[in-house]
């Protein structure tokens, strides 16, 4: 490995951590199209640094970009006050114009020029990491972490900013302020990315990552940090893939590996994953099934019937499924005795334990003004465990009317 | 401390150029548990965010405590509507709980063991302790309230301003937010809520204000909420009018059967 892909990787890795901590303010703000307008809006401001500087200097260009992009942002952000324009009108419609006019300029530049081509423009529009020079991919690192690190020591006022900005403001919080930082961190990051990830691409680098790690948590820090991590390791991957072959461009690659790490999150993460929700929904609608099928063979004991026919749990007012009848054989709750089943010691156990804890619970749900879905659907272990930490206190009723 | 706790003096407030509200002068007593009272569009809430300072007068002022309201330190709390959160946002009951905190902990630091201790002690007072882990969505009607309730509490706020914490919540919710209105009023704070349910104001209100661009009335509910105020504040709109006069009607002759009722 070269040295100057080494620095280039650096780069990318934390430009990828900065682009996963912007995207999740924009994510929880609801304003992830702003990312791709930002990002498109930077095109007339490159060709036009590159015109006005005659060569495709680095700082030209960032600056140009820089400029319209700012442009951009203020019109998206004041449109939607001045005038009746909502906000995703002026966010579309900002992106198309600014983009369009880029390309105009593009094909200006084009022929009145040395060839803007041949000069490199068009690797701003994919990205080209393998171009980077060495000055650019450190100054990519520095500015990359000193907006993270801003980030970072702003997360509670980001997090007000974020969740509640009318609470921010009543406590005497600077929310404009804090928008404007928002405003600018994100344009500087775009501007930034430009060399890597292009125009046309960035703003899928930033809103991947979030959109990724809130599969995985359910708190504002550890948002941050996964998204970051998730943006940083799709930054270094990309690079490291689109290295082997120069002539693949590193902007696509890095929305791969961001997009490729959405794909495994959506399936596997253990709580909002689609595997996970699927399995748990299976096996509550299994053990339920089996709850019944024991409650059922509890009555018939009661009433003198040891053995049930098969046909009788299968079909009938129970009408159970037969993979839950076979669990509760396997777990050795019931047995099989030729075409009938009976509970065995364990399953009438099991059976007085679930219709103990049902009673218990209904009388604790019955003493309870508030019933809270998510506890309502329990096994009789969870409802044991829960009754007696609260003790089976049941408060008095009418403690509101005691005023 | 004074006996005033919000006093508003000539507010008028606009948005563009259409007024929201208009010459406002009215005080509110500490301790009391107030109502704010008026059709819809009739600047319920922008009165509230006037004192809490997210939107700027165009004209008056407010003093809190006796200090003008831009230069006091005194903290109020704020209950935001239902519909205003976003219940699908990735914080938990207690990171919402210490926000509270934030203001007295000032730019950059972050929050640690004592405010989190002080976060879960607030969480308590509502009787939500257990719930402290729970992402906010995942909470019922009234356990929303009282989350932000607490937070309110942490920023050990004495003045607890609520947008219509009774909006479509059920009837054992409502009770619940009223024993901890019950309890705030015990403790010596004062509570301004926007409210919708003429039927319920008697029972609920020690104070009342009635609004409608204009301050109609504003004082104890027993003489402020009467029959003339309610139609000077509903105006001409006659379905309102007949929910008002229907009201007061059951006050007049309600409130002795009740009485006895409970006795």
């Amino acid at each position: 490995m070269q040295p100057n892909t080494l620095v280039v990787l650096l780069g990318t890795t934390t430009l990828g951590l900065c682009c996963g901590l912007v995207g999740s303010l924009l994510l929880l703000r609801k304003r992830a199209l702003l990312a791709d307008a930002l990002a498109h809006s930077t095109l007339p401001g490159i060709v036009l640094g590159f015109l006005i500087a005659g060569s495709q200097s680095y700082w030209a260009l960032g600056l140009g970009a820089l400029l319209t992009t700012l442009m951009a942002a203020l019109l998206v952000s004041r449109l939607p006050i001045l005038t009746r324009i909502r906000q995703d009108s002026a966010t579309a419609s900002i992106l198309g114009i600014f983009f369009g006019a880029g390309i105009a300029l593009l094909s200006i530049a084009q022929r009145s020029g040395p060839g803007a081509f041949s000069a490199g423009l068009d690797h701003f529009l994919l990205g080209q990491a393998a171009g980077m020079l060495q000055s650019e991919a450190i100054t990519l690192t520095l500015s990359a972490a000193v907006v993270s690190f801003i980030m970072i020591l702003l997360h509670k006022e980001l997090l007000v900013s974020c969740f509640d900005s009318s609470f921010g403001k009543g406590i005497g919080m600077s929310m404009g302020r804090i928008d404007l930082l928002v405003m600018l961190i994100l344009a500087v990051t775009i501007v930034i990315s430009l060399p890597a990830v292009g125009v046309v691409l960035t703003a899928a680098l930033i809103v991947i990552p979030p959109a990724t790690a809130r599969f995985w948590t359910d708190r504002f820090n550890r948002l941050l940090t996964i998204s970051g991590m998730l943006g940083a390791i799709a930054g270094a991957a990309g690079t490291l893939l689109s290295s082997f072959r120069v002539d693949l461009p590193t902007g696509p690659v890095i929305v791969i590996c961001a997009a490729t790490l959405f794909s495994i999150s959506l399936v596997v993460a253990p709580h909002k994953g689609l595997l996970g929700k699927r399995l748990r929904w299976i096996q509550r609608k299994q053990r339920r099934e089996m709850q019944r099928i024991l409650i059922f063979l509890h009555e018939n004991l009661q009433s003198g019937n040891d053995f049930v026919a098969r046909e009788r749990i299968l079909a009938g007012s129970l009408n159970a499924s037969s993979s839950a009848l076979r669990l509760c054989i396997l777990y050795g709750y019931t047995e099989m005795a030729g075409t009938h089943i009976r509970l065995t010691t364990e399953g009438i156990r099991r059976a007085e334990r679930s219709i103990s804890a049902r009673d218990r619970w209904i009388q604790w749900l019955d003493s309870e003004a508030e019933i809270d879905r998510n506890l309502i659907d329990l096994d009789e272990e969870d409802i044991e465990k829960l009754l007696d930490r609260k003790s089976m206190e049941i408060p008095p009723v009418d403690k509101g009317a005691a005023l | 401390m004074s006996e005033t706790a919000i006093e508003i003096h000539d507010l008028t407030m606009a948005y563009r150029e259409k007024p929201v509200l208009w010459d406002i002068d009215v005080e509110i007593p500490r301790g009391s548990l107030c109502a704010v009272v008026g059709p819809n569009g009739a600047g319920k809430s922008p009165l509230l965010g006037c004192v809490l300072g997210t939107h700027q007068p165009a004209n008056g002022w407010i003093k809190i405590f006796d200090v003008p309201s831009d230069r006091s330190d005194e903290l109020i709390g704020f209950v935001p509507q239902r519909e205003s959160v976003d219940w699908d946002f990735p914080v938990q009951v207690l990171d919402v709980v210490m926000m509270g905190t934030y203001r007295r902990l000032g730019w950059f630091r972050w929050p640690g063991k004592a405010q989190k201790d002080w976060a879960m002690e607030c969480l308590s007072a509502v009787g939500m302790a257990d719930l402290h882990s729970r992402q906010i969505g995942e909470l019922s009607g009234g356990q929303q309230q009282r989350v932000f309730i607490a937070r309110a509490l942490a920023q050990d706020a004495k003045i607890i301003l609520m947008d219509e914490p009774f909006a479509g919540v059920d009837a054992a919710t409502e009770e619940t937010i009223r024993t901890v209105l019950a309890d705030l009023k015990k403790d010596d704070r004062t509570v301004v809520i926007v409210h919708h349910d003429l039927q319920t104001i008697e029972d609920y209100f020690d104070h009342v204000l009635l609004l409608n661009l204009r301050l109609v009335a504003a004082g104890p509910t027993k003489t402020t909420f009467t029959r003339e105020n309610l139609l000077r504040t509903y105006g001409g709109q006659l379905t309102l009018l007949d929910e008002a006069a229907e009201a007061v009607r059951r006050i007049r002759s309600g409130r002795s059967i009740r009485k006895s009722g409970d006795l």
